[in-house]
């Protein structure tokens, strides 16, 4: 008797404070998993977690429901505990995961449909009508996995670009940002022979960090630009442009060996003037208008395209897309991947609301007429600095399809890309090695 | 009588053991079982590999990193946490007033951020930072988070300044219960000044030093939020930790039956090392005649 009240009382207890931890978000899913009564079918967003986003696709879900009443949409931001990635990770462990999600990159994206998490978009009826509406062939086009199926739809892409500090090219007696190799040592040259120690060509600490994410904004900017876009890696395979990929650890190490880079830690080394050369994305404008109003574009800086090695054509450089999309999810029923199909196509079905997302995130929507479309047209000419972004982004490639992008790029650092810059391996020898290091990464 | 006192023990005890069973004990059985899966959480299906995650993990120069580096964070970290939380008690119990002042203000880096204390750390260092500016003007460039070693000890003075105000308060209150007239009897007795702290303060601080040295080993176990802001584990693996490699494993590249088999082995080597620093503490203290 004694034994079983405490027994009783243990799970009277455990019950309380398990039903305490319950979120609910796992209830709300189970609802939704059938069409509710009356028909309506609810599908739950996660959108980025960042008001501006969340409002927008609030925003369009009120408007889409006001056109359709048979749907529901659940609009929240995505948890980032202790990252959105892990979020949603733990989401579909929990069986509580939403129908569809943006924010979403590629390699995550491999991860998820290597797990089998998501649903090739490309085998949901409607799916080209979205691609055909938004006019986003050919930049949808790199962006199909190995498997030949499509399981992310880019919402936006940023062509990244290199942010050159005019007023200082200016006093080297340069009107516009070197386009080559020899051109960029040029003007490092003349920069440490005008300052010395106090200005450096890339002032960066991430150069010389091999966290994975951070090759995407050095590495992948001047290999994309060297090798004409080449994919590196291509589902299991390490493909590689041996010529190009040398060529640009060869370039990194002169910049070394001309005292070009810095990369120690160092607070905001662009912007400050420290440095006069790193990779700018159209997230960053508002920050410098707040923090660092003497930015004018044109006037203190510019914009270009990776410089490309010598003989290469700049005209041809291509970029690295820095890029987020939206996801469906496998675990939800067929009826809400319908819906969700449904609503996405309303939504790009209209470039207005393609602009607005311009216009309130600064992030250029994934899509080839960009630069040609009149809707853009009045956000491109009161920001001028957004134009190079809209150009290029036919010209920017998404990062690769693996599941194992965190681990493949980490090497990409650690052999080559890190030694490099801080002179601790020849360049050939350091393709060797990553190429090396990734081949037995990939079996 | 007595079978009431068991229901009221049962009830009293049992928001801590339901505690234990669901945050503990459910997590250690479920990580054990993670650990001989391919499992990644997401995936419909899964493998037992048996010890193939565990091997794989001995085999890791990331992991090897981190082993080694929890034993350079303490040599760092702890006779500097431990000299400077003696050092501030032994300031704070001299005093005859606003004691309990000084001791919340030493008391309040403990209390704060991990990421806000890195940042500002961040910002100190950088390059073009007054304090490195006026180095170079004398001749000193160090790349202070570059260099294995002074990124090793920056995250260490970053912990022993968080951690000095908490253990000099346990300090303190060891030094308060130390009853005077045993200071009063030494003089007597012609214990110098200089002796007093040696031959009767320590001593009889044993007990609260144990608590605190126990603590600060612990601590080398578990760094995490230093590193992730200051480092991310660099340079190399300069700086890389247990909990770095956990949740780069688990939360990066989505391998948790990896990343399982790891924090096992982290629980493995945190109970050999403290089992191991507790009897070496134990007869330190034996060997003195302080226990």
């Amino acid at each position: 008797m004694k034994k079983r009240s405490s027994a009783l009382l243990m799970v009277t207890l455990s019950a309380v404070l398990l039903s305490a931890c319950s979120t609910g978000q796992g209830t709300a899913t189970n609802d939704n998993g059938n069409t509710a009564a009356g028909g309506v079918t609810t599908i739950e967003f996660w959108a980025a977690p960042n008001p501006t986003q969340q409002a927008y696709w609030q925003e369009m879900a009120k408007a889409y429901q006001a056109t359709n009443d048979k749907v529901k949409i659940n609009v929240s931001a995505i948890k980032e505990s202790p990252t959105s990635e892990a979020s949603i990770q733990s989401a579909i462990a929990a069986k509580s995961a939403p129908t569809m999600s943006e924010n979403i990159n590629r390699g995550f994206a491999a991860q998820l449909s290597d797990s089998q998490a998501l649903v090739p978009l490309d085998t949901l009826a409607g799916f080209s009508d979205v691609i055909s509406s938004r006019s986003m062939t050919k930049t949808i086009e790199p962006w199909k996995f190995a498997d030949g199926h499509q399981y992310v739809l880019p919402i936006y892409s940023n062509a990244m670009l290199f942010g050159w500090r005019l007023d200082t090219l200016k006093e080297l007696g340069y009107d516009a940002p070197p386009k080559t190799y020899s051109e960029v040592l040029e003007v490092t040259k003349k920069l440490k022979a005008k300052y010395g120690d106090k200005k450096y060509l890339w002032a960066k600490p991430d150069l010389a960090d091999p966290t994975a994410w951070k090759r995407w904004f050095d590495f992948y900017m001047l290999y994309d630009a060297a090798s004409g876009g080449n994919k590196f890696i291509e589902g299991n395979s390490f493909t590689g442009d041996e010529k190009a990929g040398t060529e640009v650890l060869t370039f990194v190490d002169n910049l070394r060996k001309e005292k070009g880079i810095l990369a120690r830690q160092v607070t905001d080394p662009f912007e400050n003037g420290t440095g006069i050369f790193t990779d700018v994305g159209p997230w960053t404008f508002t920050t410098w208008a707040q923090k660092y109003p003497n930015l004018k574009y044109n006037d203190t800086y510019t914009l270009s395209m990776p410089p490309v090695p010598d003989g290469i054509d700049p005209a041809q450089s291509k970029t690295f897309a820095d890029t987020k999309g939206l996801v469906i999810y496998a675990s939800a029923t067929k009826a809400q991947q319908q819906a969700a199909v449904d609503f996405i196509k309303w939504v790009y079905s209209d470039a207005a609301n393609d602009a607005k997302w311009f216009k309130e995130t600064n992030l250029p929507p994934a899509r080839d007429d960009l630069s040609t479309n009149e809707a853009f047209k009045p956000i491109l000419d009161a920001s001028p600095q957004l134009k190079p972004y809209a150009e290029n982004v036919p010209n920017a490639v998404p990062p690769m399809d693996n599941a194992k992008y965190n681990d493949l790029q980490t090497i990409i650092g650690v052999e080559a890309f890190n030694k490099v810059v801080k002179g601790q391996i020849a360049p050939a020898d350091g393709w060797a090695a990553m190429k090396a290091a990734l081949e037995k990464a990939l079996k | 009588m007595e079978q009431r006192n068991n229901k009221l023990g049962w009830l009293f005890t049992s928001p801590y053991l339901i505690y234990s069973v669901i945050f503990f004990f459910i997590p250690l059985i479920w990580t054990f079982f993670l650990s001989v899966t391919d499992w990644n959480l997401i995936k419909p299906t899964f493998n037992f590999v048996g010890i193939s995650n565990f091997k794989e993990a001995l085999q890791s120069p990331n992991v090897h990193a981190a082993f080694w580096n929890t034993y350079r964070f303490m040599l760092i970290f702890v006779p500097l946490v431990t000299a400077l939380a003696v050092g501030v008690a032994v300031l704070v119990h001299g005093l005859h007033r606003f004691k309990g002042l000084f001791l919340i203000g030493f008391f309040l880096p403990y209390l704060s951020s991990g990421v806000v204390s890195a940042l500002i750390v961040k910002g100190l260092l950088s390059y073009t930072s007054p304090i490195n500016t006026a180095l170079r003007g004398i001749g000193i460039n160090v790349d202070w988070l570059g260099t294995p070693f002074t990124a090793l000890f920056i995250v260490g003075l970053i912990l022993a300044w968080k951690f000095t105000g908490y253990y000099a308060l346990i300090i303190t209150s060891g030094l308060e219960s130390i009853d005077k007239e045993v200071y009063e009897a030494a003089a007597i007795d012609g214990v110098k000044d200089g002796q007093r702290f040696w031959r009767i303060t320590l001593p009889l601080l044993y007990p609260s030093l144990y608590t605190t040295l126990i603590l600060a080993f612990g601590v080398t176990f578990g760094i995490f939020t230093e590193v992730y802001q200051l480092t991310g584990g660099g340079p190399g693996n300069a700086t890389n930790t247990w909990q770095m490699e956990i949740f780069k494993q688990a939360f990066s590249n989505l391998q948790s039956g990896y990343a399982s088999a790891v924090a096992l082995l982290a629980s493995i080597a945190t109970f050999i090392s403290i089992y191991i620093i507790r009897k070496l503490l134990e007869v330190w203290g034996k060997r003195n005649g302080w226990v």
